[in-house]
């Protein structure tokens, strides 16, 4: 409970100081629009090949946004040095590390719920067909993202050309959870339910995030202190 | 048992010793000042002593426990470089944050009383940000002492600081002295570190060169400790 | 030929992958750092040998009559595992401080050892539609990369250890 507690007390913290300044979010929400945009000018949103490559472009999408947020996930402890005061407060670096994903997790998922309905008016795919599975996708798809996001982003957090690092260490490793969400995706924004087959891939992504929040969990007191 | 032991410590960036066996001790409601030239160590060492770091070799022990357990880290205040305190957030909020993660039972009291004892109760609503650079230190210093610490350990807490600011940093210092807290200060501003200081420990290139009671000389002429133990001496 | 030295890169890769992360956690648990450079030996010279292997099995597909890049899920996979790898060195780069460099790669060589497996069964599944790839055989050829590998790994490692102690020589010279 004090637990809870405590990564509820860090996440709300960075939820409350993100909305104040609205740095990240303004910066991922108008990226978003814009690869959204630009993409229509390659695809016939008619065209048969816009459904295949739907749940891609959307995922590509997510990434890419959700990267501006994660990155200032740890970064946003550096002015002043509070991540001195984190470290030194009698939290468990778990707490600290899962009450920031907490944060970086609803952050990145509002945009993705954002772009949503935009993706749906400039590429007219019927994505409410499908809400529930839809949405399961996006939590899993999305916390896998965070869950990496953020490791690397207190990994970096010191270092010189942070804002490189990050997506290079991120995105291989992400890999196959990206691949899941992709394939999964594209049936279910184009109003499909997900085929037999493919519950497999359902199945990688579910063990994506728990291999890699347990390591993530594992690892967090070498990346904070060292 | 000392509040602070420092035995036999090393601790080195890749191969390159920063500190050198270091061996030193705090009792409890003593004030060791940590004195020496930039580089000697004195950041280092408060930062292992605070568990930011870790020692490669050797032991630190506040009140006989590890610095990186919970209940030791409730123990400790730290004051380092920087502030410490969130810009996007008020001071109400900062110090409230920080009364949670410390589990005091009223964080919104706690902060309150906090905010009123270092002057800034009418600001406790305004955004860091804000702030003129002596607020924002007064409230780093509410921050430290928010949890009531046991162990206080400051790196360099006078440097800049306006004469208000001071004067309150003082006044608490003397308190928690008063109260038998421990005090662990590296400075560069000798007088008003000396004058507090009860103990002194003057790091020359990352190892100890005098370690012991303050005495009346040094306060009458602070470089007196360099000029007789450190280098060149 | 190219084939089976495809295949031998790619046991060998792996070999030194797994090497990596052991001598990764090694390093964490006793802080020593000839576990250390251990891990960044075995890493560079797996990263060198994967790439060598990904252009033998390139020129092998086209040599064979077929595309550069077929899309065979071996191939992409040893790709991907060379992309999910690269990062450490850059990492590596990116630090100047020798433990916290030390530790942070620690970290990514974990990450990325537990990424692997994962990885190479989603490329495997993506690509399961192309021509089923005949999994990787192994040939003679893997004793003498891997061999090769040994060696090239030893020298790195004493390169390292050089390097290091002529770096805790100039920083200690520096203090004068």
């Amino acid at each position: 409970m004090k637990f809870l507690r405590q990564v509820l007390t860090v996440a709300v913290k960075d939820i409350r100081a993100e909305l104040r300044t609205k740095e990240a979010i303004n910066a991922s929400l108008a990226f978003a629009l814009m690869i959204l945009l630009l993409f229509s000018y390659t695809f016939d949103p008619e065209q048969e090949m816009m459904r295949q490559v739907s749940g891609g472009l959307l995922w590509i999408v997510f990434a890419f946004a959700g990267t501006l947020t994660l990155n200032r996930s740890f970064a946003r402890e550096l002015p002043n040095d509070c991540l001195d005061a984190l470290i030194a407060a009698p939290i468990p670096g778990s707490a600290l590390f899962l009450g920031k994903c907490l944060a970086s997790f609803l952050l990145v998922l509002a945009v993705e719920l954002i772009s949503l309905p935009v993706f749906g008016i400039f590429y007219r795919v019927h994505w409410t067909l499908q809400f529930p599975w839809l949405l399961v996708v996006l939590l899993l798809g999305t916390w896998a993202l965070t869950i990496i996001g953020t490791i690397f982003s207190a990994l970096t957090v010191n270092i010189r050309l942070r804002e490189v690092m990050l997506p290079m260490l991120t995105y291989p490793i992400l890999m196959p959870a990206l691949m899941s969400a992709m394939r999964l995706t594209t049936s279910l924004v184009n109003g499909q339910p997900i085929p037999e087959d493919d519950f497999a891939w359902l199945k990688m992504l579910i063990g994506f995030d728990v291999v890699f929040t347990a390591v993530s969990l594992a690892l967090i007191e070498t990346v904070l202190v060292g | 048992m000392s509040a602070v032991a420092v035995e036999g410590v090393w601790k080195y960036y890749g191969d390159y010793p920063a500190l050198r066996n270091i061996q030193l001790e705090a009792t409890e409601g003593a004030c060791l000042a940590l004195i020496g030239r930039n580089g000697a160590g004195k950041t280092t060492l408060l930062r292992a002593i605070a568990g930011f770091s870790l020692a490669q070799r050797g032991k630190i022990k506040i009140f006989g426990k590890e610095p990186r357990e919970a209940e030791t880290r409730r123990l400790m205040g730290f004051i380092g470089h920087g502030i410490s305190v969130y810009d996007e957030l008020s001071a109400l909020e900062n110090l409230t944050l920080f009364g949670k993660l410390y589990g005091l039972p009223d964080p919104d009291r706690s902060a309150r009383e906090w905010l009123e004892r270092t002057g800034l109760e009418r600001v406790r609503n305004g955004l860091v940000r804000e702030f003129s650079r002596g607020m924002r230190q007064r409230l780093a210093v509410a921050r430290a002492f928010l949890h009531e610490p046991s162990v206080l350990l400051l790196d360099e807490p006078f440097t800049a600081l306006d004469d208000r600011a001071i004067a309150v940093l003082q006044r608490l210092l003397r308190e928690a002295l008063a109260a038998r807290k421990t005090i662990v200060m590296s400075t560069h501003q000798l007088r008003e570190a000396l004058e507090l200081a009860t103990h002194v420990a003057l790091l020359t290139r990352g190892q100890l060169t005098f370690h012991g009671e303050r005495t009346q000389e040094m306060v009458d002429d602070p470089g007196y400790v360099y000029a007789r133990y450190g280098e060149g001496a | 030929m190219l084939h089976s030295l495809f295949d031998a890169s790619v046991w060998t890769s792996l070999a030194a992958a797994a090497a990596a992360a052991v001598s990764s956690i090694l390093f964490l648990r006793s802080r020593n750092f000839l576990y250390d450079s251990l891990a960044l030996a075995v890493t560079e010279i797996g990263l060198i040998l994967i790439a060598a292997g990904i252009v033998a099995g390139a020129v092998a597909g086209r040599l064979g009559g077929g595309p550069w890049w077929s899309w065979d899920a071996r191939l992409t996979s040893a790709l991907v595992g060379f992309l999910i790898y690269a990062p450490y060195l850059m990492l590596r780069r990116a630090i100047e401080e020798p433990t916290r460099r030390a530790a942070s790669a620690a970290v990514v060589s974990i990450f990325a050892i537990f990424d692997l497996p994962i990885m190479t069964l989603a490329v495997n599944w993506w690509l399961a539609h192309h021509a089923a790839s005949a999994p990787i055989g192994v040939e003679w050829t893997v004793l003498p990369v891997a061999a090769l590998a040994a060696a090239l790994s030893w020298i790195r490692l004493r390169r390292e250890q050089d390097r290091r102690a002529r770096d805790a020589e100039r920083r200690a010279a520096q203090e004068i």
